[in-house]
């Protein structure tokens, strides 16, 4: 956003987080149930949930591109921020898909599914939070192991 | 007979029906993430607040020290806050507010049977969940809904493994629960 301040945008971020909360609640993907049963191939609800809602938003972004459609924030072109390849990338979407699969909730869902009161879903809030400071850690120890590797030449060769 | 576009929709009471139809529920979604973009050109995302969170709860890690969860970035965790009351108000205007969680066959014969054996089995899952959106860079939301819609390969592969996993888990389990002679 083109720097409101901080009470506007915390506060348009708060009411879309509210529309994509009551729309994830009334598509069905706060329901383990019903997530269970898209992996088991018993209900494919949610499968046409997020096909209709990629496509949806296939054509809508093929449009912008086409048209040069400008976002309303700055006026600029609207971007289109592809998320890097990373090595972590292929073990993370697995580590993510099997607990995605073990508990039927996913991070979007899970707020929506604590204010439904689906009291158990904080216990799993709580282990997002672990789980992604367990990366902090792992990417702090990795970044020491590369500088010791760096001091190395040095205490070859001390001066 | 109500005058409704929406053809096959019925009398279907959009605001308070619990479970819209799939291509009404998921035409909306991406109509919502194409808005959000196009009124604030910042990508739909959930996972990355969670990286913010550890940052304001004191955690030093440099991990969370970048741009990516700066406090200017703080709106993330407004997103979550609001898909919260989001999903209160859902659950109000349905009536069904804090009924008891029903987790369907699947995953009542999955999981533990003991109360502190669930606890353990969604704090286990969290981490899991937690991990892997970081390490991946998004979940569903950033990766799935919003990446794939725009073509990124990085998600587009994300996404495949996502599900890939998931189904994976979930039909080895059902086969393990049959092999045990467990109900599912």
């Amino acid at each position: 956003m083109n720097n409101p301040s901080p009470i506007i945008r915390n506060g348009s971020f708060l009411l879309f987080g509210i529309v994509f909360g009551f729309l994830l609640s009334r598509a069905g993907a706060t329901d383990p149930a019903l997530i269970s049963s898209l992996l088991l191939f018993q209900n494919l609800h949610l499968l046409w949930v997020i096909g209709t809602a990629v496509g949806v938003g296939a054509v809508l972004n093929l449009s912008a591109k086409i048209f040069h459609w400008r976002n309303l924030s700055n006026g600029q072109l609207i971007s289109f921020p592809h998320k890097p390849f990373v090595r972590a990338l292929i073990p993370g979407a697995l580590l993510f898909g099997t607990g995605w699969g073990l508990t039927g909730v996913c991070p979007g869902t899970a707020p929506a599914m604590l204010g439904e009161g689906q009291w158990f879903v904080g216990v799993i809030l709580m282990g997002i939070v672990l789980g992604t400071w367990l990366v902090g850690l792992a990417h702090h120890k990795q970044l020491k192991r590369i500088a010791k590797i760096d001091r190395h030449p040095s205490e070859i060769h001390p001066r | 007979m109500t005058n409704d576009l929406f053809t096959g929709m019925g009398n279907l009471p959009l605001l308070s029906a619990d479970l819209w139809p799939a291509w009404v529920a998921g035409g909306a979604i991406g109509l919502f993430a194409f808005a959000q973009r196009w009124l604030t050109d910042q990508p739909l995302g959930c996972s990355a607040a969670f990286g913010n969170v550890c940052a304001r709860a004191g955690s030093r890690l440099p991990l969370f020290q970048g741009d990516a969860h700066s406090p200017a970035t703080d709106w993330k965790i407004w997103f979550l806050v609001g898909i919260f009351l989001g999903g209160l108000f859902a659950s109000v205007s349905t009536g069904t507010w804090a009924a008891p969680a029903h987790f369907g066959a699947f995953y009542d014969a999955l999981m533990p049977q003991t109360t502190l054996g669930r606890i353990a089995w969604w704090l286990f899952g969290g981490v899991l969940i937690g991990m892997g959106a970081r390490m991946a860079g998004g979940c569903t939301s950033g990766h799935t809904i919003n990446g794939v819609a725009m073509g990124s390969p990085a998600s587009m592969v994300a996404s495949m493994l996502f599900f890939a996993a998931a189904l994976g888990t979930a039909h080895l389990a059902q086969f393990l629960l049959k092999l045990s002679g467990g109900a599912a």
